[in-house]
């Protein structure tokens, strides 16, 4: 691994989740992708995790990129991207392990992508991160978008895979951003507070 | 006082990923079901896993198909994981062009009158009868029907071939191909199928901001209680998956493009 630094906190906080927890990781602007990588490098190395990834603020590619820079073998993660369809030929690739879906707006087929993943997965703990509130709430209704996380979290909490919810909170709407409050089990927070 | 015991029919079970829970435990044995849906919808693929793991279970299944050539319906079939050509050559999966049928009974002509229609009632169950078949699936029986006239006829034919193929313990889906499936749609061509069938899976696209998602829902099915709503479905690999449609998603209904 490079001199990247990982945040040991968050791995020390991932110690007390269940399997049917659903974590809100707040985080900031500057600071998401060290937070991403702070939560999934526990959750894979420590607790011997697999699971899906939601891509959502930026292609699977360069997610995936992203980590191996930093030394993580994503290789047994699911990528599932909602940014590339927006884009023509971004979905070029001979990755197997990335999924496409059209848009961010197609909440249930992500859904139903991300179940169909983790049926054909063969290992016995798994996780579902999604990267992220904030670029759903770019194309989805408040409200919509509210119903979603409460179908979503309750969806994987059912069947015993952790959720992991990455959010920057001064860009979450207000109503989205308290009915997460209220679903989630765990808060790790790293979020950034934006005064403007 | 005891409370009474609920009577329950037996079910088939679909084996239709959340299929079987809407319908709290399958289809009721030996009904007649419409599948009714707009082209690209995914009603082939649903009724093709409804054989198909009827064929996981050992039952013997057939397939009528007026829409595409056998071949390429076994071809586009093989997309699912648990689908082995050995069904087909064991005789569980039987595929049956409707065109032979037609060329066979000597019905190669434009329209059908009552002797012709009773000609293919027997023929199919002749054949349900001969091999055994517990699942039946007709696609489509639009294109079918377009070539009897007369609404009554299709209600004959429609009446007379569920009730036979309910006597042999035969689980039927007939596919319709409608062109709107919003809530003023419906729910078959003609108008007739949905009054004689004991179910109704109607399957459409719902259109938000520019993207179509697919769903089905239940609208009606005789001899079980069953959920009304709308669920998303995903047409993977390992079969037809479905989840509850978000209900500020279905909203977009009303901008549908198959129109209001």
């Amino acid at each position: 691994m490079t001199m990247f630094e990982l945040d040991q906190r968050i791995a020390e906080q991932l110690t007390e989740v269940a399997l049917n927890s659903s974590v809100q990781v707040r985080c900031g602007n500057s600071n998401a992708f060290m937070v991403t990588a702070s939560t999934m490098v526990p959750l894979m190395q420590m607790f011997e995790m697999g699971g899906v990834y939601i891509s959502g603020s930026r292609s699977a590619m360069e997610m995936i990129e992203a980590f191996e820079t930093i030394g993580i073998d994503v290789s047994n993660i699911q990528f599932i991207d909602l940014v590339s369809s927006g884009v023509l030929g971004g979905t070029t690739t001979t990755r197997k392990n990335i999924h496409y879906v059209d848009s961010p707006i197609m909440l249930e087929s992500i859904l139903l992508r991300t179940l169909y993943l983790l049926r054909t997965t063969t290992l016995e703990r798994n996780f579902v991160i999604l990267d992220s509130v904030n670029a759903l709430a770019i194309y989805n209704d408040d409200r919509m978008l509210a119903e979603y996380l409460h179908t979503f979290i309750n969806t994987f909490r059912q069947r015993e895979v952790l959720s992991v919810i990455l959010n920057v909170p001064d860009q979450t709407p207000p109503l989205v951003l308290s009915n997460l409050d209220l679903y989630c089990t765990d808060l790790i927070d790293r979020g950034q507070v934006v005064i403007h | 006082m005891q409370p009474a015991a609920v009577y329950t029919r037996d079910r088939c079970v679909t084996g239709i990923h959340g299929l079987d829970e809407i319908l709290r435990g399958g289809i009721p044995y030996g009904s007649t079901v419409l599948a009714s849906g707009t082209c690209g919808s995914g009603k082939t693929t649903l009724a093709m896993e409804f054989l198909v793991r009827g064929a996981l279970a050992g039952e013997a299944c057939a397939h009528f198909t007026a829409t595409e050539p056998s071949v390429k319906l076994l071809e586009n079939i093989r997309q699912f994981e648990f689908f082995d050509m050995n069904m087909v050559d064991t005789g569980l999966i039987n595929v049956f062009d409707m065109d032979v049928l037609y060329s066979w009974l000597g019905l190669e002509k434009s329209s059908f009158d009552l002797d012709d229609v009773h000609a293919l009632i027997k023929a199919i169950v002749d054949i349900v009868n001969t091999i055994g078949v517990t699942r039946l699936v007709i696609d489509s029986v639009t294109t079918l029907c377009y070539k009897i006239k007369s609404e009554q006829l299709i209600r004959d034919f429609l009446f007379t071939l569920g009730k036979k193929l309910s006597t042999l313990g035969c689980t039927t889906i007939l596919i319709s191909e409608i062109t709107s499936a919003t809530e003023n749609a419906h729910w078959s061509s003609f108008g007739v199928e949905e009054a004689i069938a004991d179910g109704i899976v109607v399957m459409g696209d719902v259109e938000r901001m520019g993207h179509l998602l697919r769903f089905l829902q239940v609208v009606k099915m005789r001899g079980t209680s069953h959920s009304r709503a709308k669920h998303a479905i995903e047409l993977t690999p390992i079969g037809v998956m479905l989840t509850p449609m978000l209900k500020w998603g279905a909203q977009g209904d009303k901008q549908s493009k198959w129109g209001a």
